[in-house]
């Protein structure tokens, strides 16, 4: 089948001085493949190309990159349908290790500051919390983040400010333990995010809902956020 | 490179997927100092992939009993399992379970607000009655949501983690006692040496270790291989398991939930064909049967498609609402890669390989054993957990949903046996001078430069190898030409070489030593199921069709050094009941 | 004009001030259009009214605190330097108290109980 021409982002610090864009053409393109799956196949042909990958299937969220301008993961990005060449960058803003692999410690740091885990301070019963289905579904489309990293690194209010918005995915993750029936930790939470700076950096530019790989709505996970810290102070 | 740095912990643990990060959990409540390495992020460990469930008799849905699960266990295994863990494992269930869910994982949830159970393939209840609901599940995500929750914990207890350090091997002294291990930096590329009075290998399985596999590029049986080369045998590599729905052809894996919820297979004919290979469970019968069912019509031309070479997995009636509350993952899998909506049309599937029943064998406390002339001993300061280890719990097959349950059960039974060791054993042996040469001479190996063969080129040849000489059906001939070809694979496996010698962030060198592993662990595999003439469980042989308890009741011990097979037997005697001996495994 | 309103007070009272000076401005914009052309005096009787001074002091209030939020978010965003950013933040805040001053003042002198 067809040849497919992409122009990827490669840079290794102990080679060269600066980032360079790498031309490479893909022969024999079947169709149903994947854009990880052409880097792989690139890979073999250049293998110095870098990258992260792993499942393949977009659970683990490792191959987050920035794909023809919009971040994505490869693994379940079709190859049909993009533009060539393909333009293939690391995610923006945070620190280059190499080619396509970023330093994702500041956003690491950013989904430990939000406290991502349950608090309970009751004594636990012997058996499970009982928790209905209703209050169970208030977690669909929050407990799903694979911390790819997509939506924050997409997030302008995150690239003017990385150190101290604290960005989507970790937002995501606050309102997904506020709205758990079982956290007790509420006041707790929503004072930790209060400031000009942890959560009112968002000006629901929305580009974190436009490329978040799993469908997720972070921006309405914030603005619940704003609900629940409302309804805290009256 | 430079002279390694060294660093000191109570306890290592290599592998941050779920067995890791429960034992590291229970570790760092206890207070231990405790370092988790591992060569992905954590969340990205392949424990996110599972999906279906994990198995307790909490009897939320049916009425049920751990001692039923254990039945079925140990039925589920080809009673090759060792029954004392199986209990153990059973026993634990419910409150394991129940602290998961303290912890945090959002289980599904039934009206009444208890945890969501659906039924699973090989559950029964009354001991081989009706079909139980055990699989407690949290939509059809119940791996990720573990992970994370496990993780989060994690964070909470401020365990130490290398984030994308690669294990290299095992530091072992004169005396046998395992002093913790030489791991790479990822990102610089410098080794680094980890001195820990306890390690924990929880690396999972071996999944690449075929070509079409439901596993993530990085399940390469690194603990494996390391254990092999410390000089310590592997238990019961010849049992792999295929997963009866894998996407055909691409392998990514579909539940047993799917079926679990309804779903149920069909061939070429539209005909129920799982009604006669198990008459009573049908489609909910255990994996090894599943699969071999489907590869059955498959190979006697009642596959469907073009070229006749899958069979279809019938969802569409289960209706868009059910699809989406309790296999919302499974829905987006298969409009991704398939393109085809599962709520209107049949799914493509075929027996796909998927988990490592064999591994490191260890008791019930995790701690890694090995033979001695008489009975086993075990290595001091060495555990394993989950996928990797061999307790054996799941004997010649593993039932769906005892995997999650495995690694919880079994992170926790080792976190809580290396507290105990840890208050014995207060100081660090001295590490002998010479014992990171080995490892460091490992990583240097790659350093050769010069034209040679690739590692991508050799890992598509071993994975396509395996995939055909040591599939779901074997036989004499074709594993004795398997054997042949992996041992020439792993010959060539010295014409490797590498292109890129960068130290920073050197995927290709990690690819290499993962290949090392692979090719250590096919050797194993292969030679394992060489010798087993009989036919039990995952392992089926169509020259020896039946079980032989009489000649085959026991696991194998594979070991490195001229790769010599030994045997132990079988623990019958569970812990507090009554033993179920073998008996013909209808379902 | 802080008056710890960093984060979710700034964020509520540009909110709430917004929706006020839209109303007002529709109200205004409604009377301009359909209200009584008016002479310079006829203006400042309007605007000594009571109840239309209050109105026109919300307003004043609402559209200072609505424009220091907006300015101190797209500061925030887009000066990274701190020196500059406190100097810019300080230099907006004493424009838009001079401004409320002197509409404050304005109101004053035309206000008739």
């Amino acid at each position: 089948m067809a040849s497919m021409r992409f122009r990827i982002y490669r840079y290794n610090p102990e080679t060269d001085t600066g980032p360079r864009m790498q031309d490479f053409v893909l022969e024999d393109v079947q169709p149903g493949m994947m854009l990880r799956d052409a880097l792989l196949r690139l890979k073999e042909q250049d293998e110095t190309l870098t990258f992260r990958h792993s499942c393949g299937e977009g659970v683990c969220g490792s191959d987050a990159m920035n794909i023809n301008g919009t971040n994505g993961l490869a693994c379940i990005t079709p190859l049909a349908g993009l533009k060539e060449p393909v333009e293939i960058r690391p995610v923006p803003k945070l620190p280059v290790i190499r080619d396509l692999v970023v330093d994702m410690d500041e956003f690491y740091h950013h989904y430990r500051s939000v406290k991502p885990y349950l608090i309970v301070h009751d004594p636990e019963p012997e058996v499970e919390f009982l928790q209905s289905p209703q209050e169970r579904e208030k977690l669909d489309g929050l407990y799903e983040c694979i911390l790819c990293g997509c939506c924050t690194t997409f997030c302008p209010s995150f690239w003017w400010n990385p150190g101290k918005f604290r960005g989507p995915a970790a937002l995501l993750q606050a309102c997904r333990f506020l709205v758990d029936s079982r956290d007790q930790a509420t006041a707790e939470r929503l004072e930790d995010l209060e400031g000009p700076y942890r959560l009112f950096r968002c000006h629901t530019i929305m580009n974190c809902v436009n490329v978040c790989p799993k469908g997720l709505n972070p921006t309405a996970a914030i603005n619940t956020i704003k609900r629940l810290m409302v309804k805290d102070m009256i | 490179m430079n002279k390694p740095e060294y660093r000191r912990f109570d306890t290592l643990v290599i592998g941050a997927g779920g067995g890791g990060l429960r034992a590291a959990l229970q570790l760092a409540r206890a207070e231990a100092n405790v370092a988790v390495v591992s060569k992905v992020f954590p969340t990205r460990s392949h424990t996110v992939a599972a999906q279906g469930g994990i198995n307790a008799a909490l009897g939320n849905v049916r009425p049920d009993n751990w001692h039923w699960h254990m039945y079925d266990t140990v039925k589920g295994s080809d009673y090759l399992g060792d029954q004392d863990a199986i209990e153990y494992m059973c026993r634990s269930a419910a409150h394991l379970v129940y602290e998961l869910e303290h912890a945090g994982v959002p289980f599904s949830r039934l009206e009444n607000g208890k945890i969501y159970q659906r039924p699973f393939g090989g559950q029964s209840m009354n001991f081989g009655g009706e079909q139980a609901a055990r699989t407690c599940a949290a939509a059809d995500r119940t791996g990720h949501a573990m992970l994370h929750t496990l993780y989060q914990q994690n964070i909470r207890a401020k365990t130490h983690f290398f984030d994308e350090y690669f294990a290299i091997d095992l530091l072992r002294d004169e005396e046998g006692f395992i002093l913790g291990a030489v791991v790479l930096d990822i990102e610089t590329g410098e080794p680094l040496v980890i001195e820990a009075k306890t390690t924990l290998i929880a690396t999972g399985g071996a999944g690449q270790l075929f070509r079409t596999n439901t596993n993530a590029h990085i399940n390469t049986g690194d603990g494996l291989a390391m254990a092999l080369r410390a000089g310590l045998p592997l238990q019961d590599m010849e049992f792999f398991q295929f997963h009866p729905t894998g996407i055909a052809g691409k392998g990514m894996l579909i539940t047993e939930g799917a079926r679990g919820e309804g779903g149920y297979l069909v061939n070429k004919d539209g005909e129920r064909f799982m009604e006669r290979y198990a008459p009573h469970a049908k489609d909910l019968a255990s994996r090894d049967v599943v699969s071999r069912a489907i590869a059955t019509e498959v190979r006697e031309g009642r596959g469907c498609g073009p070229n006749g070479d899958y069979v279809l997995l019938k969802l569409d009636h289960l209706g868009e609402e059910v699809l989406k509350k309790r296999l919302p993952g499974i829905l987006d899998l298969i409009r991704t890669f398939l393109h085809i909506d599962p709520a209107k049309e049949p799914v493509p599937v075929f027996p796909t390989a998927h988990y490592t029943m064999g591994g490191i064998p260890t008791n019930r406390h995790g701690q890694v054993v090995a033979p001695v002339e008489q009975g086993e001993e075990v290595i001091p300061g060495l555990y394993a957990a989950g996928e990797c280890a061999c307790v054996s719990v799941h004997g010649a097959n593993r039932l769906g949903g005892n995997s999650l349950l495995d690694i919880v059960v079994f992170g926790r039974a080792a976190g809580n046996h290396i507290i105990e060791y840890l208050r014995e054993n207060r100081y660090h042996r001295p590490l002998p001078p010479d014992a990171v040469d080995r490892p460091l001479a490992r990583l240097a190996r790659w350093d050769r430069k010069g034209e040679g063969e690739s590692v991508a080129g050799l890992r598509a040849e071993l994975q396509a190898t395996m995939e055909e000489y040591c599939g779901v059906f074997r036989t004499q001939s074709v594993l004795d030409e398997g054997v042949a070809k992996i041992l020439e694979l792993e010959r060539r496996l010295d014409d490797v070489r590498l292109q890129d010698h960068s130290r920073i962030f050197n995927t290709a060198r990690i690819e290499a030593l993962e290949l090392e592993n692979l090719v250590a662990l096919a050797v194993a595999t292969v030679v394992s199921a060489q010798a087993r003439t009989e036919s039990r469980g995952a392992h089926s042989r169509i020259d020896y069709p039946e079980r032989d308890d009489v000649h085959w009741l026991k696991h194998t011990l594979f070991f490195r050094e001229d790769r010599r097979l030994e045997y132990k037997p079988v623990t019958l005697k569970p812990l507090s009941v009554e033993s179920f001996p073998p008996k013909e495994r209808v379902y | 004009m802080t008056f710890r309103a960093q984060g979710l007070r700034a964020w509520l009272l540009q909110r709430l001030s917004a929706a006020y000076l839209a109303l007002f401005t529709i109200l205004a914009v409604g009377w301009l259009l359909f209200g009584e052309p008016v002479d310079y005096a006829a203006w400042r009787q309007l605007l000594g009214t009571p109840w239309i001074s209050v109105l026109m002091a919300l307003f004043f209030m609402a559209l200072f605190f609505h424009a220091w939020v907006g300015i101190r978010d797209v500061l925030m965003d887009y000066v990274p330097h701190l020196k500059l950013r406190l100097f810019l933040l300080i230099a907006v805040a004493v424009l838009l108290l001079a401004l409320a001053i002197w509409s404050a003042l304005t109101l004053v002198s035309v206000y008739r109980p």
